[in-house]
């Protein structure tokens, strides 16, 4: 592994130590990392920006219900293959009758098999040396999947369907290769055991701080202050979806425009905390405690 | 080497074998581990597959390599303050910092979690000269102007920066010599620790111009760890309760099925193949199942069943919120005869022969205690529980009585031949999921 340096993170990213040195090694012994915690934590963030950080070539593969391997690896294009085998036939015919317009394949030749497959992006971090891999929300995924990708990702070369092509990358040009999960689903024993695996925690409040400093760099120090309280005021109280660090960046985006007097008053007003809040029982819960006559601002000190 | 690692972490509950310490091993010829800190981190980016593992893995580490066994519900610090290992230590620190500290028994400890914790990301960050991300930490203030160190800081960081490269058989046969000790003697602990210890740092590794090494996440991560109950005691056995509703779901989860299966569509095919005279393409169809449909039959007659009931339903509340799939609860009391109830106060409700008219892929989930009089459990009741797990194959019951009580209650007995049974606890939970899973609903 070549890319093996340890990286603690970016100007926009701050990196947990715990996590810096999961991913570290992770990267040294050529094993995915596999990341799981909080919605909203930066479990996607992180290779995102160590490959920008780094200068690397980043490939994703977004999971949904119906991935499945081929899409991840490479599959064959049967359908164009037919369709182009079709279209020799049909342009042959015409050329008989004599006729001039001819269908195009567009640039691909039936002869050649490896015109038609279609590359996933495994087998394109794969070609490529140091690239970054990101597998996220594998816990979408259908239950097979994990397992067959295990198997792929247990090797270190891939070959491609039909055109019978070798894609093969060495110990120290491996992809680091990172996988999240939101824990949706469990995810089998065998694949977590081939995986160095790390749970993000949440941010306490000085790290936060730091995170927002990091996204925020402008925002005036009280107002993060305030809006921090009131935030893991929100969180303690046991809401059906606890806000998370997206949501915090989001509110405070709102309210970096605004004067920080002002802003301060809009937060403790608990103003646009629909960012924060996201189902229906807990707004209402939120609204209640308000309602009571119960300024959250002092509810807070 | 450590051949009896795996075995005693297993008896924690957490999953290791001979992989793991292979894995570990390999991690060590590529120089991960320089540290006791390095070697917890790394191993618990092996052993740790799932935040629940985190504690017990914190209390497996302790007790393996640190000789601090730490008892149920007791914090750390009070397990440290109690083990040999500390009092070792501490001897040896204080003798070691060759004038009188005046330390609390809680900054000791401090001092000696930073110092087990303490990585060689941290001893790199120090002689480099980086600042340490944490350094606002609040807790740094409890150490400024600690005098602790004794000696000129530089010597300090040479020393750690030296002891970064022992090489692997050196810190092979330091950690064998250690775990030699501690068979034969059971306070071996202070070898890991100064002179014959793995430990990479004498003493002092404790602050210098207000920067603390390490500590930074190891040890505040292991100190809030032991004592959160996100993370510990969830007792997987334990029975379900407010605290581990989260485990059951992650746990019940599985019932999930899915699949996605991209096939040709030959009708499809040949309809369009002919419109375009004879120019056969393939066209392909997706098929996705995705199906969980699931009746609950909670039994909420009696005492014995109240604690449970609400845990329950929060239980399958959760599920449906964030599934919306198909999900109908009826209750019933004690046992089921002809109909069972549609509200809780059990004045609705629907015949039995209606609830078999389900299709036959639904998951059947019944909790009840299954305490009754025999009396109770007539013969039509065992036809009707006979039907429901005839029609359903996918049916399970689970048992909130505690595993102990099961042999002494008769109808629990009659109950378990008749459904297969499990405790009500996020394991049982698992195991009764797996269970369904493995049956078909065919035939």
């Amino acid at each position: 592994m070549a890319e093996t340096k340890h990286w603690t993170g970016s100007d926009k990213y701050l990196c947990d130590p715990d996590l810096a040195q999961a991913f570290h090694m992770a990267r040294t012994l050529g094993m995915p990392l596999l990341i799981e915690g909080e919605p909203g934590t930066g479990k996607t963030e992180l290779p995102i920006h160590y490959a920008k950080d780094r200068g690397l070539d980043l490939e994703v593969y977004p999971v949904g219900s119906k991935s499945n391997v081929e899409q991840f690896v490479a599959r064959f294009d049967h359908v164009k293959y037919l369709r182009d085998s079709q279209i020799e036939i049909l342009n042959a015919q015409r050329e008989e009758k004599g006729l001039e317009s001819r269908l195009s394949t567009g640039n691909r030749n039936p002869e050649s098999l490896a015109d038609y497959v279609v590359k996933g992006p495994a087998a394109i971090a794969y070609s490529k040396p140091n690239s970054v891999l990101l597998i996220d929300e594998i816990d979408k995924a259908p239950r097979e999947f994990p397992n067959d990708l295990l198997y792929a990702l247990s090797h270190r070369k891939f070959i491609m369907p039909e055109s019978g092509e070798i894609i093969e990358v060495s110990e120290e040009d491996m992809p680091a290769i990172v996988i999240t999960s939101n824990r949706e689903q469990e995810l089998p024993t065998a694949f977590k055991g081939r995986c160095i695996y790390h749970y993000i925690h949440f941010p306490e409040k000085d790290v936060m701080s730091q995170i927002v400093e990091k996204h925020h760099p402008g925002l005036d120090e009280k107002v993060v202050k305030v809006a921090l309280d009131v935030f893991y005021h929100l969180r303690r109280l046991g809401l059906e979806r606890s806000p998370t660090t997206r949501e915090i960046l989001n509110w405070l985006k709102y309210m970096s425009d605004i004067a920080p007097k002002e802003a301060t008053e809009k937060i403790q007003g608990l103003e646009g905390v629909g960012a924060l809040i996201k189902t229906q029982a807990d707004m209402e819960r939120v609204n209640r405690m308000i309602g009571a006559g119960d300024n959250l601002g002092t509810y807070l000190n | 080497m450590l051949s009896s690692l795996p075995a005693s972490f297993r008896k924690h509950g957490l999953k290791a074998d001979v992989r793991t310490l292979l894995t570990l091993r390999k991690a060590m010829q590529k120089g991960l581990v320089k540290t006791l800190g390095d070697l917890h981190n790394t191993l618990k980016g092996i052993v740790v597959k799932e935040p629940e593992d985190i504690g017990p893995f914190t209390k497996a580490y302790y007790e393996y390599f640190l000789h601090v066994p730490i008892a149920p519900g007791q914090t750390l610090e009070d397990a440290i303050l109690r083990s040999e290992t500390f009092q070792k230590w501490k001897t040896k620190y204080v003798d070691e910092a060759d004038k009188d500290i005046d330390l609390t028994e809680e900054e000791l400890v401090n001092t000696f979690l930073d110092q087990v914790h303490l990585t060689s990301y941290d001893i790199k960050e120090v002689v480099n000269g980086k600042k340490i991300w944490d350094k606002d930490n609040p807790d740094l203030e409890d150490e400024d102007g600690q005098e602790v160190d004794g000696q000129p800081a530089e010597r300090v960081l040479d020393k750690m920066a030296d002891y970064s490269d022992l090489s692997l058989e050196e810190l092979l046969e330091r950690m064998e010599k250690v775990k030699d000790q501690q068979r034969t003697n059971h306070s071996g602990g202070s070898h890991w620790i100064g002179t014959s210890g793995i430990s990479p740092y004498g003493h002092g590794g404790a602050a210098k111009n207000g920067l603390r090494v390490g500590g930074q996440g190891g040890g505040r991560m292991a100190r809030k760890v032991i004592g959160d109950k996100n993370y510990f005691p969830i007792d997987r056995d334990a029975l379900l309760n407010d605290n581990n509703v989260d485990a059951a779901l992650a746990s019940i989860k599985g019932v999930i099925e899915e699949s996605a299966i991209e096939k040709l569509d030959i009708p499809h095919t040949i309809k369009s193949g002919l419109k375009r005279g004879g120019l056969f393409l393939p066209e392909l169809t997706s098929e996705k199942f995705e199906e969980l449909k699931i009746i609950v039959l909670i039994d909420n007659g009696g005492y014995s069943m109240a604690p449970y009931i609400r845990s329950v339903q929060e239980l399958f509340r959760k599920m449906k919120t964030r599934f919306a799939h198909d999900l109908e609860v009826y209750y019933f009391h004690n046992t089921i005869y002809d109909r069972v109830w549609i509200d809780e106060r059990r004045s609705t409700y629907i015949s039995i022969d209606k609830l078999l008219m389900h299709n036959k892929d639904y998951r059947v989930f019944f909790i009840g205690d299954s305490a009754m009089a025999p009396y109770e459990l007539s013969p039509l009741s065992i036809r009707n529980i006979q039907a429901i797990t005839k029609k359903f194959k996918k049916t399970v019951w689970l048992n909130p009585e505690p595993l102990k009580y099961w042999p002494g209650t008769y109808t629990i007995q009659v109950m378990k031949e008749l459904v297969p049974m499990f405790p009500l606890t996020p394991h049982g939970i698992e195991r009764a999921v797996r269970e369904m899973n493995s049956k078909s609903t065919e035939g």
